[in-house]
């Protein structure tokens, strides 16, 4: 079974943890630093996201189309999106096994993963506040 | 048994005068016209000439020579080859050389077949469809090159290097030819041979990737680069010591490639991005730094592989007798960092980096390397997760 019923429940969703993200001040500020403009592109069902970090003052989330530049894309089922923020994805595996696609300097998004971590313990709540009705263990 | 993927898509070849077989494998993958890329030092020496025989022979046609290749390749010699392959309407690749050839040709490779910028295939995955053939011919011991599914170049404009990643880029046929490697000098011998020992060691123990089919490469890779390196290193000439280590770096690269490697060499690209440091040789430096980090995670797989290559009968013999025991797991670890360190002392390579030339770390020059370092996808592989204060004291203790 589908971990999200359509793109819009999965916008909502990816939009939601985002903003909590955001309103990190610690977890915003490293991504912030980055200056990175990263492009999710999800599939089953499809999606995309944008967070644009490269003001360094404010991030940006857009849901949908998006006219800016990503320096880094990053493309996988909506599924591994979902278990990835449960922290039950094994980053280099996926990768590995060709999970994870991801286009531009790699590094730049793999040294923000440290960074993001304590964004596992969002989700849960998210998932929650959506209604979404799966396992979260 | 962890999940786990293992793909090995090269056709490995190997023998006394393989190379010249290069033809007949070029004909089989349908080659009419073959872009050869390759060090100038081999076409100077006429190490090249047995495989441009082969290709005339198979293809009717002298192959276009590109050996404008620097040590640190970048995308300007990947554009250059891409117009000479495309306006010449190769079809086919040869690469003959080091690390830096091989990942050269296969960006290329890259461009050749889908056309557009370098810059649109950086990165993980990207390629999902087979490119035109490739056959490597290693022309060192260590990089694993020929086998693996990256690929790195460096775009000196933005003082970076890019990756490329993807299964389709790894060689359709390897070659492996113990006379093609005769001419390395010593001190490349073991540089390029520590690379190998390194891939072997960080991938046995990489966090969570490994498998039984790359633990199996990686302890018989150990076994040969244990004992043939030295000898490779000092007799260059022994036919059988160059072959052992020429197929244990080729095992090595199949098995890094599948699961990835670790901190050390997260650290040796760091420097050798700043400081243009030989990567083998800045790998030898980091090896035992790396191994201490790891070692309270992953001793017992540091056991496993001194149980594999018989260390602990090893170590009885040259303290009289006096035994270690079999289940001693951090015992046999500790045989295992030694054994490292002595082959280093053998090797006579590097062993910290004011040796090997880096100028004295500023806080600053520290910070730039704990950065590129942290940021480095070798790390992610790591089976300890580094903080960027055990990063600076890992450098400070290598300086």
């Amino acid at each position: 079974m589908a971990v999200f019923t359509d793109t819009d429940e999965l916008h909502r969703v990816m939009t939601d943890l985002w903003t909590a993200i955001k309103n990190e001040k610690e977890m915003a500020a490293q991504l912030l630093s980055s200056r990175l403009i990263v492009t999710f592109h999800y599939r089953e069902p499809d999606g995309r996201l944008t967070v644009d970090c490269s003001d360094g003052k404010e991030m940006v989330i857009t849901v949908g189309d998006c006219n800016k530049k990503p320096v880094v894309e990053m493309f996988m089922k909506s599924s591994v999106a979902h278990d990835f923020w449960l922290g039950k994805v094994n980053v280099p595996l996926a990768l590995i096994q060709g999970k994870i696609v991801s286009k531009g300097p790699v590094n730049k998004a793999l040294a923000l993963l440290p960074a993001i971590k304590p964004a596992y313990g969002l989700y849960p709540a998210v998932i929650e506040k959506n209604g979404l009705k799966v396992s979260i263990t | 048994m962890n999940p786990f993927v293992f793909h090995t898509p090269t056709r490995v070849y190997f023998g006394e005068n393989s190379a010249s077989s290069c033809g007949d494998f070029l004909r089989e993958l349908g080659a009419t016209k073959v872009l050869m890329v390759a060090d100038a030092f081999l076409e100077k020496s006429g190490a090249l000439a047995p495989l441009i025989d082969s290709i005339k022979e198979s293809t009717g046609l002298a192959p276009i020579l590109f050996t404008d290749v620097p040590s640190d390749s970048d995308v300007d010699c990947v554009n250059k080859a891409t117009v000479i392959a495309r306006t010449s309407g190769c079809n086919a690749l040869v690469a003959v050389g080091g690390g830096s050839v091989l990942d050269t040709a296969k960006v290329i490779n890259i461009c050749l077949t889908f056309g557009g910028e370098v810059l649109d295939y950086q990165g993980l995955n990207i390629i999902e469809r087979k490119l035109l053939p490739l056959i490597a011919v290693p022309t060192t011991a260590g990089t694993g090159a020929e086998v693996s599914f990256v690929a790195m170049v460096k775009d000196h404009g933005e003082s970076k290097k890019l990756m490329f990643g993807s299964r389709f880029l790894a060689p359709d046929v390897a070659i492996l030819d113990p006379l093609m490697i005769v001419s390395l000098p010593a001190k490349l011998t073991a540089a390029t041979g520590i690379d190998a020992v390194t891939h072997d060691i960080e991938c046995y123990v990489a966090s969570g990737t490994y498998s039984v089919f790359t633990d199996s490469l990686c302890l018989e890779s150990l076994r040969l680069l244990f004992e043939f390196l030295p000898q490779a290193t000092i007799d260059g000439d022994n036919l059988e010591a160059r072959g052992a280590t020429l197929v244990a770096s080729c095992m090595a690269g199949v098995a890094f490639t599948n699961s990835g490697v670790g901190i050390t060499h997260a650290l040796a690209h760091a420097v050798g991005a700043k400081y243009a440091t030989h990567h083998g040789m800045t790998n030898a430096v980091f090896l035992p730094h790396g191994m201490r980090f790891n070692f309270e995670s992953v001793y017992p797989r540091y056991a496993r592989i001194a149980r594999f290559l018989d260390l602990a009968a090893e170590a009885s013999n040259s303290i009289n007798g006096n035994t270690i025991s079999s289940s001693d797991d951090r015992a046999l670890a500790h045989l295992l960092l030694n054994k490292v360190e002595a082959l280093l002392r053998q090797l006579k390579l590097p062993l910290n980096l004011r040796e090997l030339g880096v100028p004295e770390l500023t806080d600053e020059n520290l910070a730039e390397l704990v950065d590129l370092a942290g940021a480095d996808p070798a790390i992610m592989f790591n089976p300890r997760e580094a903080s960027s204060e055990d990063l600076t004291q890992l450098l400070k203790r290598a300086y």
